[in-house]
Parts: structure tokens; C-alpha cells; sequence
């Protein structure tokens, strides 16, 4: 191949959007009087995108829902979020909870205690969460009954095994990442690729390539690999009697790698509406609990 | 903490490496020959007895570990290629200090990695033998520290009495002990002692002995005392506390505990051989075999490269009942392969046996790592 249809191949991919990017808009919501319920949001500032949730105080329904790339600006686009949405109470969450209490006041929470939190509020039968993140993956073990996050596993440095790994094998095989996902479907497992680390992963790849491997079947071998890693976090804090799994993040919206998580772990994965709203959601009913 | 008096009111502050080092000069200046050490199994009571003075190599920057890699492989334990670089890049001076050096077999890395070392000072590698309940391991181990004696004599032409290394034990256990009290005063809630003030401490008395370190350690019991007797606290009201276990700790791998701090936590012990370690357990002292007693005292070091290592699961048990902690960390450096796998047990004991919440950190000196420590400590405290 030559180097500038790579070139072509990378520019032509490098803007994938793993996820819709909603509009910033005004709220339309009337201002805070006594015959209207507090509003309570949560934010959660990600490495790869940014979800605001405002809810109802009451009655925890999701009113707002706003979302984008986290941008290299981060400072003005919260500051941008504040002079669009109106809340009374918002809680942080996310690798930039700390720059955004800062910018917006209220009380930061890590994402893994927004994840427990949003997780038991909406299913609360459930027991085991993985969320597939941009630079995180993360495992939890809950207690149903009372929601307490008894157990957690998570990537400790590098983001082998995250969204952002996706993200790199589309790019190299000059898909987006729709098409890597769809591929991968039809695709057979018939070799392996050992390493979730991006840049092994990447060489690995265009080795397969060069063999004459379908582009079907590299595919579902990235996905293969990225299912191992996932199976192996849960599998640290599984509860072998557990019927179900919820998965949350931008990483449950593939289908393939549901699916393929569903036969692998022999259990039934719950992947909600919004599923990468759970952390900006967790953060928002939080927030209740610091009024 | 501005209010409160510090333990060491001296021009070091905040930095025990360079009071450490301050130490060892001003011995070595009045002529004493400096033994430069990487670990608690160095039995520094023989080198006290011939007046000699030790000094813990520089081991915990991620500064010399570039240079390092240039000869080491990339995927070994931090702490031995920090060492190895110092050396290397000569940035560590208290190696630069020493006359000679003892080393002892406790990891295959370190093993190895004092063959490269060894042409640059006389040295001398103690075989620790790594059963340490089987029948002879104690015997063999004198022969190590037997071996070490005669190393000292035959490199600084001179004699260690048996009645200065019975000298040597009585002050190590006067030092240890009073090491061991300042340590329990982690266990005042809110805290009255920061984990920086413990580590001061462990570093100025690994190093130190004699009557002006007794009277220096009972001026920092009486200003603890103090603190108590006047409610003077370092940590917020109902701040989690922290016990740290694991891998010895220092200069760039601190992130963690700094960390903790940050999260509006507080450390509340230090049970690892930066910390309380080194000082536990007595020497048996008036013996008819000093040798024997200090072998006996430090095979009895619980650390993770022996098997089994009882001794460890008794130690924690004792911090946790009296530090009464919220969450211990258990900080494994990479490639550390005794203290990772030894984790299995630890998780088990902390969580089961003692129903306290239990995090594994593995890491190394770098700094790649702080946003997902940050997470994973920050939810392991929201848990706890």
C-alpha cells in the first residue's frame, strides 16, 4: 500500500464518531420557583466525550441530555455547558471532575462510585457492571440490596482493552467504526490476535493483512481480543450465580461485542437506552443526596 | 500543620534524604568506613559494631531509570533499575559515599543486579535462604552473617568484638523499640502523625544509633505526646484511614500516598520496609552467640520473597486491630513478583478475615499512571 493512501486512509478515519453529538441548546425549562421541582445534573468528563444529564429532583426523570467530545479546551467548553444549561445542584464525575468542580462548583465523585450508584437506581436486581470506556474499562460487583459497590476491577495504567482500542483497529483497516463492528459479525473466529495493547494490536493487524486474512475475520478477531480482556476484568469480580450483567459506556453500543460478551460469560447482558449516560446519570443522583 | 511543632525543627524539613545523608557525612568525617545497603536483611548491627556507618542506597527516582534501560530490561522491578542508575549516572551520593556494600539475595533481579554493580566497590552478597521455617535455614543464615563479619575485618583490616556487636544489639533494640512507639501513635484518630513525619523517621533511624538518636526519637515521643495531650490533629475529623502494605516505598512511588492525601484521607501506617518493618521484632540480647541472634531476628523479616511468610498475615492483623484503618493499599511494584502474587493471600486476610476493604496498586516510579490511581483510590475510599 502506498504511504499516501494511508495517509488518505488515516484522515478519512480519524474523525470517527463513536458516538451522536447532540446539540448545545438554552434549556427550555423554566426557572426554579416553589411549584417546580429543584434540578439536579451530573456530568461526566471523559477522556474521550462529555455527558451532562439533568433530572428532575423528584422525581429522577432525565430531562436534558447533552453530549460532545471532550475537547482540548476543556475549561471554556464547560464554561460554554454553564452558560447553556441551568441546574441548582450538579455533582462531577470523570477523568476531569476535578477542572469542572473548579469551573462549576458543586462536589465531585469518582465514576466508579457514579456507575454503582446510576446502575442500582435504574436495574437495581443488578449485581455486575462493566463499563467499556475511552480510556477505562471497569468491573463492579454490587450488592443488590442495598446498591453498595462491594468490588471493583479496573485497567491500572494503559487503555489496552478500552474503547479507544477500537477506535486505533478501525482507523488501520480504514473503517469507521460502524463498519468495523458490522464486519466483525460476519466475520469467523479463525485466528487470534494476542495483544490489547494498540500499538501490538496495530502491527498485528497489518500483518494479517498482508497474509490476505478477510477483513470480516481480522475484525471479529479484534473483537475477540478486546472480549478477552472484558471476560478476564469480570471474571475478577464475578459472582458465578449472578443471571445478568449491565453494561454501560460508549463500548456497549457494539452490538457484536454484546453479543459475543452474552456467549462468553453465559449471561444475560442488559445494555440500557443511553448507555453511555450512566455515569453523567449516577452523578446526577448524587446530587440529590447533597441537598 | 503550620501550627504544630515539627518532629525534626532542623534545615532538612521535608527532605530526610539529605538529613540521612547529613548523617552519614559527618560520621564518615570522624573516620567511620560507610556500608552501603539496599534492604532490611542487612544486619547494620555488625557494621554499628566495627564504628562503621550505613547508608540506604538511593533506589525510588524514576530520574536514572532511562539510563538504566540502556542495560537492563524495560520490564523489571523499578526499584532495581532506579538503583542501577543511580549508580550508573553516579547521582546517588551516598553511593558515592560508601567503602563497601552488602546485598542479599532476595529477588533474582537484585541478584543479579549487584554482579553488575560489584566492580565498582568491595561487595558482599548475603544468601538468604528463602524457607526461612525449614530445618537449617537459620544456621545457614548465620554462616551468611558470619561471612559478612569477616567481609568487614578483612576489608577494614580490623576485629568486631563479640562485645561490640552485644553493644550494637541492646542499641538497635533500644532504637527499634522506640521506632515502634512513635508508629503507634498512628493509631490516635484523628491523626496526630503524618505518613511524611513516619517516613522521616524510619529514614533518619535506619541509619542512626547511638544515645543521640535515643534521646532525638524520645524528643519526637514527648512532641507526639504533646500533640495528643492538646488535640492537635493532622487529619480532618472522620478522615478515612489508611494502612499501606506492599513493596518498600519512597521518592517518586510516594504519588500514591499523596494521592490519599488529596482524597481528603489520611495514612495512618506504614507496613513495609520504608516503615515500620525494619524495626519490629529484638535481637536476643546477652546470647553466647551474638551471630545466631541477629541471624534468628532478621530471618524473621516478613517479607514476600519468603515462603511461608506468616509472619506478614500476624503483622497485619496486629496493625489493623490497633491503626484501626478503613482501607489498606497494598502497593506492588511492577515486576515484583513475590509481593503481586503474595497479594492473593493479603486481599483474603484483609478482607475476610479482618472485613476491612482491601486495593491492589501495582505500579512503578513513572508518573502514567496518576489519573487511574486517582480513580481507583479515590473509589476505593468512597467505598470504605
Amino acid at each position: 500500500m502506498e504511504v499516501i493512501d494511508l495517509i488518505k486512509r488515516f484522515n478519512l478515519t480519524i474523525n470517527i464518531k463513536y458516538f451522536t453529538i447532540l446539540p448545545l441548546r438554552k434549556s427550555q425549562a423554566p426557572l426554579r420557583t416553589q411549584e417546580v421541582h429543584i434540578r439536579r445534573a451530573g456530568i461526566d468528563i471523559g477522556s474521550r466525550s462529555i455527558e451532562l444529564t439533568i433530572m428532575d429532583g423528584e422525581t429522577c426523570e432525565v430531562t436534558e441530555r447533552f453530549q460532545a467530545e471532550t475537547s482540548i479546551d476543556l475549561a471554556s467548553q464547560l464554561r460554554n455547558i454553564q452558560d447553556s444549561y441551568r441546574w441548582d445542584v450538579l455533582v462531577s464525575t470523570g477523568y476531569g471532575r476535578h477542572l469542572s468542580q473548579n469551573i462549576l462548583g458543586g462536589e465531585t465523585v469518582t465514576e466508579i462510585r457514579a456507575y454503582a450508584t446510576s446502575a442500582h437506581h435504574f436495574y437495581s436486581e443488578i449485581e455486575l457492571v462493566i463499563d467499556l470506556g475511552g480510556q477505562d474499562t471497569k468491573a463492579l460487583l454490587l450488592d443488590p440490596c442495598a446498591g453498595q459497590l462491594l468490588k471493583f476491577e479496573m485497567n491500572d495504567k494503559c487503555s489496552a482493552g478500552t474503547g479507544k482500542f477500537f477506535e486505533m483497529m478501525a482507523a488501520t483497516m480504514g473503517l469507521s467504526l460502524d463498519e468495523l463492528v458490522a464486519a466483525a459479525r460476519r466475520g469467523e473466529k479463525l485466528f487470534e490476535i494476542n495483544s490489547t495493547c494498540t500499538v501490538f494490536a496495530e502491527s498485528e493487524v497489518i500483518s494479517l493483512l498482508t497474509t490476505g486474512a478477510s477483513v470480516e475475520d481480522i475484525a471479529r478477531a479484534i473483537h475477540e481480543s478486546l472480549l478477552s480482556k472484558l471476560v478476564s476484568l469480570l471474571s475478577k469480580v464475578m459472582k458465578a450465580d449472578a443471571p445478568s450483567v449491565l453494561f454501560v459506556g460508549g463500548g456497549a453500543k457494539n452490538s457484536t461485542l454484546v453479543a459475543l460478551l452474552a456467549e462468553a460469560v453465559c449471561k444475560k447482558i442488559i445494555v440500557p437506552e443511553y448507555p453511555e449516560f450512566f455515569g453523567a446519570y449516577g452523578a446526577a443522583l448524587l446530587a440529590k443526596n447533597t441537598l | 500543620m503550620s501550627h504544630l511543632t515539627p518532629l525534626f525543627n532542623d534545615e532538612f524539613i521535608d527532605l530526610p534524604l539529605k538529613r540521612a545523608l547529613g548523617q552519614v557525612v559527618k560520621r564518615r568525617e570522624t573516620g567511620s568506613k560507610v556500608v552501603g545497603a539496599y534492604c532490611s536483611y542487612a544486619p547494620v548491627e555488625l557494621v554499628w559494631a566495627m564504628g562503621g556507618v550505613p547508608a540506604i542506597l538511593c533506589a525510588f527516582s524514576n530520574a536514572p531509570i532511562g539510563k538504566a534501560e540502556e542495560t537492563l530490561p524495560t520490564n523489571l522491578c523499578p526499584l532495581i533499575k532506579s538503583s542501577f542508575g543511580f549508580i550508573e549516572l553516579k547521582t546517588c551520593p551516598f553511593f558515592e559515599l560508601t567503602d563497601a556494600v552488602v546485598g542479599e539475595t532476595t529477588c533474582d533481579g537484585k541478584k543479579k543486579m549487584f554482579e553488575l554493580i560489584g566492580k565498582h566497590r568491595p561487595m558482599y552478597v548475603m544468601d538468604l535462604p528463602q524457607c526461612p521455617t525449614n530445618k537449617g535455614a537459620v544456621a545457614y543464615w548465620r554462616q551468611s552473617v558470619a561471612g559478612f563479619k569477616e567481609f568487614l575485618e578483612s576489608e577494614f583490616h580490623m576485629t568486631i568484638t563479640e562485645s561490640a556487636i552485644e553493644k550494637s544489639i541492646q542499641e538497635s533494640n533500644r532504637k527499634n523499640s522506640l521506632v515502634e512507639e512513635i508508629f503507634a501513635f498512628g493509631a490516635h484518630d484523628p491523626s496526630i502523625i503524618t505518613w511524611q513525619e513516619m517516613y522521616d523517621v524510619a529514614t533518619f533511624a535506619v541509619v542512626s544509633n547511638g544515645s543521640e538518636t535515643i534521646a532525638k526519637l524520645q524528643e519526637i515521643i514527648a512532641l507526639l505526646t504533646d500533640r495528643r495531650e492538646k488535640g492537635q490533629y493532622v487529619s480532618k475529623e472522620n478522615a478515612k484511614r489508611v494502612l499501606i502494605t506492599g513493596c518498600p516505598i519512597g521518592g517518586d512511588v510516594l504519588k500514591v500516598l499523596k494521592l490519599v492525601d488529596e482524597e481528603g484521607a489520611t495514612v495512618v501506617g506504614l507496613d513495609n520496609c520504608t516503615g515500620l518493618k525494619p524495626f519490629l521484632g529484638r535481637i536476643d540480647e546477652g546470647s553466647d552467640d551474638p551471630l545466631m541472634a541477629i541471624a534468628k531476628r532478621y530471618l524473621q523479616i516478613p517479607c514476600a520473597c519468603m515462603t511461608p511468610n506468616t509472619g506478614r498475615f500476624d503483622q497485619l492483623k496486629k496493625q489493623v486491630s490497633l491503626l484501626k484503618p478503613d482501607l489498606v493499599i497494598d502497593l506492588v511494584l511492577q515486576a515484583c513478583h513475590t509481593f503481586n502474587v503474595e497479594a492473593v493471600k493479603v486481599e483474603s486476610c484483609v478482607r475476610n478475615d479482618l472485613g476491612v476493604n482491601y486495593l491492589k496498586v501495582v505500579t512503578d516510579f513513572s508518573t502514567q499512571d496518576l489519573g487511574q490511581l486517582k480513580t481507583r483510590i479515590g473509589a476505593a475510599l468512597e467505598m470504605s
